[in-house]
């Protein structure tokens, strides 16, 4: 943007005005969560008498040592870490599988395959016929059941396609010439140029496994719930964060800090992830949104 | 020695058809796709045809996808059906009026972004507003009801102290719940919608601008008439795909928020789809509104692309 640099008062005006209301774009994006952070370190008593907004009131780690306690909590978090490592390890496979053969359009029956993973994004099976699938094919009840119907997401897969499509082909045709075939090239010559744009699908499918609550909801039994549902049940009181029969006086209000500090460590790892693979998603749509 | 020769031949005659030669060069490409190939039948394409299931009578242990066929028996019941209506038109009142307000905010906040001269700040703000899209619907009610809760939230809190009112039950108060369920949405996904946005600004010839400038343009008569003039195309394709999504309401968020004191309007098309299917097991009814609400979201999505198709040269498939 290369703009003449305006130095009147009224651009000095409009740039203040901007940063004002980018300062405010700021704080209502973060606020939400300072407030969690602060009412699980604060103490029932503060929260009680209505003493913490911003800041935690009588710093305490109770709510920590409680959760970390909860056989349940342990269990869903590591369900949910469980989804997330395998369920994005199949994905890719799957996606890079399907994305690396689509992105050559010399292929016969290339047109075919794009319209039907085309078609499908337009319309799908809807919930009951889907899940109705699901028991019959006897992946009701298991971890399977939340991990397989959604190894593809022709969003990312689109993605990727066009990723591929971008890549330049000299380096593949010497190697088929040398005499490796597409099997050696893919892993050695494609993967190894497109790690920004798998990192982003990758970003995509993590994000996905570590949120999904309501597949877990239709499909599975408590034992195997993931750390979303676990924190949707105990926000919804058809499940009790910890013992149930350890009713004290302020139960309700200690049932607050421990709900803030659920969500605090059920979101933390996306926030730290974040960071490192913002610069690569921003890329990696922009590369997507190349229309295919 | 004989037989090998032999052999040879015939897969040499074979190859001649080029279909043959093809599969013999791309055999690979086409093995990689096996796997790939049956999940999107297993899972996208059977349970597309499992629709039949609308037409069809469903009983326990004789199969996903019904036994006797039953014709449009089940629409016309969802049809006299005064749930169904309401559901439907709270779909439409929710979605029409989340376009409504939330549509013009990542124009107007990638706009905003892109007049930031301060490249370190313009990065910051980027970052943190993206994240929201990041966080679990889970999460983001649950942050709500605890900033809305009557009792130690702080939106009550401030109602209370401040304002010296009543505290107010947000989440279970159904005058609340549209006004909620927008502006948790608009706090999700601003910042990230904005990237497209941003993205066509970027394209913008600066020269447009410096011509501009010589002409005596401010920076807000800039903004006007060359900032918006050039994104339009952009922001037309993404009001035609976003009527074309009309039904498809952010239906996870809204099964988080529902509660039976708001289910005058928190009832959706997918909810209804919901509870009469999965919680009361009348899977047939429920797959033919299912159907209903998908065949008309195809209809709306095909032509919103068509029509932006036809007018920028610009569909998103």
């Amino acid at each position: 943007m290369a703009k003449v640099k305006d130095t009147s008062i009224s651009s000095r005006i409009f740039d203040v005005m901007i940063w004002l209301v980018m300062a405010f774009m700021l704080i209502i994006c973060v606020v939400p969560f300072v407030y969690m952070i602060a009412l699980s370190l604060s103490s029932a008593k503060a929260i009680i008498n209505g003493k913490v907004s911003f800041w935690p009131v009588e710093l305490n780690l109770e709510a920590y040592s409680k959760i970390f306690t909860y056989p349940n909590f342990f269990r869903a978090y590591g369900n949910t870490i469980f989804y997330t490592v395998v369920g994005t390890s199949i994905a890719l496979v799957m996606t890079i599988l399907f994305a690396y053969p689509l992105s050559k359009s010399y292929l016969k029956g290339h047109g075919f395959f794009t319209k039907l993973v085309i078609f499908s994004m337009y319309f799908s099976g809807g919930l009951i016929p889907n899940y109705l699938l699901i028991s019959s094919i006897g992946l009701t009840g298991t971890r399977w059941a939340i991990i397989l119907p959604f190894a593809i997401s022709q969003f990312n897969l689109i993605i990727l396609i066009n990723f591929f499509k971008a890549l330049p082909t000299e380096i593949e045709e010497a190697a088929l010439i040398d005499g490796i075939g597409y099997f050696g090239i893919l892993p050695r010559i494609i993967l190894p140029l497109s790690t920004a744009a798998i990192a982003t699908i990758g970003l995509y499918y993590a994000v996905f496994f570590w949120n999904d609550w309501f597949n877990g909801l239709i499909y599975l039994n408590t034992p195997q719930y993931p750390v979303m549902l676990f924190l949707r049940n105990i926000v919804n009181g058809t499940m009790v964060v910890g013992n149930a029969s350890s009713a004290s006086a302020d139960t309700a209000m200690l049932g607050i800090s421990t709900k803030s500090a659920v969500i605090i460590t059920s979101t933390l790892p996306i926030i730290i992830l974040y960071p490192f693979l913002q610069k690569y998603f921003v890329k990696g749509l922009t590369v997507g949104s190349v229309k295919g | 020695m004989k037989f090998k020769e032999k052999g040879n031949e015939t897969l040499q005659i074979k190859l001649r058809s080029p279909l043959q030669r093809h599969l013999f060069r791309y055999w690979q490409l086409y093995l990689m796709m096996i796997l790939p190939f049956f999940y999107f039948i297993l899972f996208k394409y059977i349970p597309m045809f499992g629709n039949i299931l609308a037409f069809r009578r469903y009983r326990p242990g004789l199969g996903p996808f019904g036994t006797e066929w039953v014709g449009l028996r089940y629409f016309k019941l969802f049809f006299k059906d005064p749930a169904f209506w309401r559901a439907f038109r709270n779909t439409l009142t929710l979605s029409v009026l989340n376009i409504v307000f939330s549509f013009p905010l990542p124009i107007i906040f990638a706009i905003m972004l892109n007049e930031l001269r301060n490249k370190h700040f313009k990065k910051i703000v980027q970052t943190i507003s993206y994240m929201p899209r990041f966080i679990s619907t889970v999460v983001v009610i649950a942050i709500l009801s605890e900033i809305l809760s009557p009792s130690s939230g702080l939106l009550n809190r401030f109602l209370v102290d401040v304002m010296h009112k009543t505290p107010i039950y947000f989440m279970n108060d159904p005058q609340y719940f549209r006004p909620i369920y927008i502006f948790s949405g608009a706090w999700q996904f601003t910042g990230w919608t904005a990237i497209i946005y941003l993205a066509s600004i970027t394209g913008i010839n600066s020269e447009l601008y410096e011509a501009a400038e010589i002409d005596g343009a401010n920076r807000f008569q800039q903004i006007w008439n060359v900032t918006l003039p050039s994104i339009l195309p952009t922001i037309m394709v993404m009001l035609i795909l976003e009527v074309g999504r009309l039904l498809s309401l952010g239906f996870e968020k809204v099964l988080l928020m529902y509660t039976p004191a708001n289910s005058e309007v928190s009832d959706i098309i997918d909810t209804l789809v919901y509870r009469t299917g999965l919680a009361n097991q009348n899977y047939s009814y429920a797959t033919a509104i299912g159907l209903f609400s998908g065949i008309i979201g195809l209809i709306l999505v095909s032509s919103a692309n068509r029509i932006s198709r036809n007018l920028t040269g610009d569909g998103i498939y």
